[in-house]
């Protein structure tokens, strides 16, 4: 019992930078942009996120909402990139992607140069909630995090009922299956790929922040470790609907969770096949599945008012 | 378009980033002319440096072909790094199992196994792609992380060399090892045969009739599905034939430079392979071309940040910035 309820804590908490980051794919997608740049934006957000709350004296508020701005920046390059200037979404993608990475290291090498011992932040603090946490088990689980787990939960639960149950998350649904049509009812196409792509971004950004605010409390290079390309894989796993979202990042992050205990306590699997379990489940996963799953109908497209057909 | 026009936006892009950054670099407080002649002429100031410079441009070109063959069907081969370090594990295992043999048999049995070994790491997402549709970004992607664990696993249980501090491989016969072009500094035949290997694809790509239809398949795969090309299959080809470069240049790090395995051989060579495929925007021709500029930057690169203390991703960011441009001057011409 003990350890089931360490294991779904540990879950809980490893859920968060694949919720962030896959509904933040999920938004941008659901208005037809394709971001492909993750593992560069998260490494950007974890990069400055680190540096904020390190230059600042310790105030992991400011180092997120530092990551969530320079996220939100890639975010309206990739927006202006695409949908302004028409250009292909992958390649753009992957060509901001490249400069994430360059970036990350780049800041954190500028800002505090190599040194013997890692410069250190404080971790994000669980709170309690009041009442809740007493609750048994479930308390100790669900409701002793930090700040950011009820923010994934209550980010999943807001982003289903403002797309599912409000005009305007309906609208932006119809901008990813059919703009001409979303068009010519007054929605407005543009306006709508750049705000979701820039507040995907910008949620990337903050995915990659909470890396170094919960489990290093430093940067180190390239620590995003494959989690974007994964929030992708997680993205169309969740048919690019919320709720479906959350719940296959609690698989991802249980195959996380269950690779690094059997690493730490070896049962007698080499433990490099143990590294690759998340990459191969996630592949195992995905053969049955993919051809069954939702893709918004104009994902990776670019919308031309001008032309006479949509594609 | 003439060759002008071709290259002019190149220039132009090349810069417009190297003065961006300059201006960067100049505010930083570092001295901006000192840090570019570094990066632009190491490459060219000694032997030394030619060579460095050679060997980096092996394993790029064919890691950029790898990129580019997919690309001209429009799939994303983001795997490269994986697929080569699955062909270093091919060569090696050749290389260790039979390192009795005379170079005549051992060294293209090494290669080839390099290049079979990249192929089926390859055929993987391909086949996954073929049969379930699933997105080949995501899975080429996944397939470098599996690389890295294996690697792991064969150079510290299988064939560990105990006497090595990093997990390293036991080396490889001396009959599996490439000749060397010029012995001091060492640069090996590989570099022929990454030549040979690029004017091949280019044949192939650009000049047959299964390259045309390779390049039907990605300017348009509908109108090449009515015209009865057999897109899907097409899609598995493109994506094979890649892994089966990467493989290759796998093996030829094997056989030419490490003549073992190391953990980290792949060293930055898949992002940088993607930039030059990306910059080249997919044209074979090019890509011999801007992986010799890449490769000499990278050098000049490394030796900035030793004698001048600058990190060597400013010019990785540089790099950034002339795709970027490349890729908006396309905008610009239409215009």
């Amino acid at each position: 019992m003990e350890t089931a309820v360490t294991f779904t804590r540990l879950v809980m908490l490893t859920l968060v930078p694949y919720v962030l980051a896959s509904q933040g794919t999920m938004l941008a997608g659901r208005a037809g942009v394709f971001n492909v740049a993750q593992e560069g934006i998260m490494l950007v957000g974890a990069s400055v996120g680190f540096l904020g709350a390190y230059l600042s004296g310790g105030s992991l508020l400011q180092g997120m909402l530092l990551a969530m701005a320079v996220g939100g920046l890639f975010g309206l390059a990739l927006a202006y990139f695409t949908t302004t200037l028409k250009m292909d979404q992958f390649v753009t993608g992957l060509a901001l992607f490249f400069i994430g990475m360059a970036l990350s290291t780049l800041l954190y090498r500028l800002a505090i140069g190599i040194t013997l011992t890692p410069p250190l932040i404080p971790t994000l603090r669980e709170i309690p909630l009041p009442g809740l946490s007493r609750i048994p088990l479930l308390g100790e689980v669900l409701f002793r995090q930090n700040a950011l787990v009820y923010g994934a939960v209550l980010l999943s639960l807001a982003l289903y009922l403002f797309l599912y149950s409000s005009g305007s998350g309906m609208a932006l649904r119809a901008v990813g299956e059919n703009p001409m049509a979303a068009d010519s009812l007054g929605v407005n196409v543009t306006l709508t790929r750049y705000m979701t792509t820039i507040a995907g971004a910008m949620l990337m950004g903050l995915a990659g922040a909470y890396l170094p605010m919960v489990y290093t409390a430093t940067f180190t290079e390239g620590m995003v470790r494959g989690r974007g390309w994964l929030s992708i894989a997680l993205t169309f796993f969740g048919g690019w609907s919320p709720h479906l979202i959350f719940l296959g990042a609690l698989f991802f992050a249980a195959v996380e969770v269950l690779a690094f205990r059997v690493q730490v306590t070896g049962v007698g699997i080499p433990y490099q096949l143990i590294l690759m379990l998340p990459y191969l489940a996630t592949m195992l996963v995905m053969m049955p599945t993919f051809r069954r799953l939702q893709v918004p109908a104009f994902l990776g497209k670019n919308y031309d008012r001008e032309r006479r057909t949509l594609l | 378009m003439t060759a002008v026009g071709v290259v002019i936006p190149f220039v132009v892009s090349v810069g417009v980033a190297f003065a961006a950054a300059g201006v960067f670099l100049a505010f930083m407080g570092f001295d901006v002319p000192r840090a570019y002649g570094t990066i632009l002429l190491t490459s060219f100031r000694s032997a030394n440096g030619i060579v460095q410079t050679l060997l980096k441009f092996v394993p790029l070109l064919l890691l950029a072909l790898a990129f580019t063959v997919p690309l001209a069907a429009w799939k994303f081969n983001i795997g490269g790094e994986g697929q080569l370090i699955a062909g270093a594990i091919g060569a090696a295992a050749v290389g260790i199992a039979l390192a009795a043999l005379p170079a005549v048999a051992l060294l293209p049995a090494l290669l080839l196994a390099g290049t079979l070994g990249g192929a089926l790491w390859a055929a993987v997402p391909a086949w996954l792609l073929y049969r379930f549709g699933i997105n080949e970004i995501l899975t080429t992607v996944l397939m470098n992380f599996v690389s890295f664990g294996l690697l792991d696993y064969v150079t510290t249980e299988v064939w560990p060399d105990p006497a090595a501090g990093h997990p390293t491989s036991v080396p490889v016969g001396t009959g599996g090892r490439l000749p060397l072009l010029v012995s001091s500094p060492p640069l090996h035949a590989g570099l022929l045969l990454a030549l040979g290997v690029a004017a091949v694809t280019y044949v192939y790509v650009n000049r047959t009739a299964a390259g045309y239809e390779l390049r039907a398949v990605g300017a348009n795969p509908r109108a090449a599905l009515l015209h009865g090309i057999a897109v899907r299959r097409l899609f598995l080809l493109s994506l094979v034939l890649g892994g089966a470069l990467a493989g290759l240049a796998g093996a030829i790090e094997v056989a030419g430079v490490h003549h073992r395995l190391i953990e980290g051989l792949q060293s930055n060579y898949l992002l940088l392979s993607i930039l030059i495929g990306l910059i080249a925007k997919g044209n074979v021709l090019a890509v011999p071309f801007v992986t010799f500029a890449i490769a000499v930057l990278d050098v000049g690169a490394r030796a900035m940040q030793r004698t001048m203390l600058i990190p060597v991703e400013v010019v990785f960011v540089v790099e950034g910035l002339i795709l970027v441009f490349v890729l908006l001057s396309d905008v610009v011409r239409r215009r």
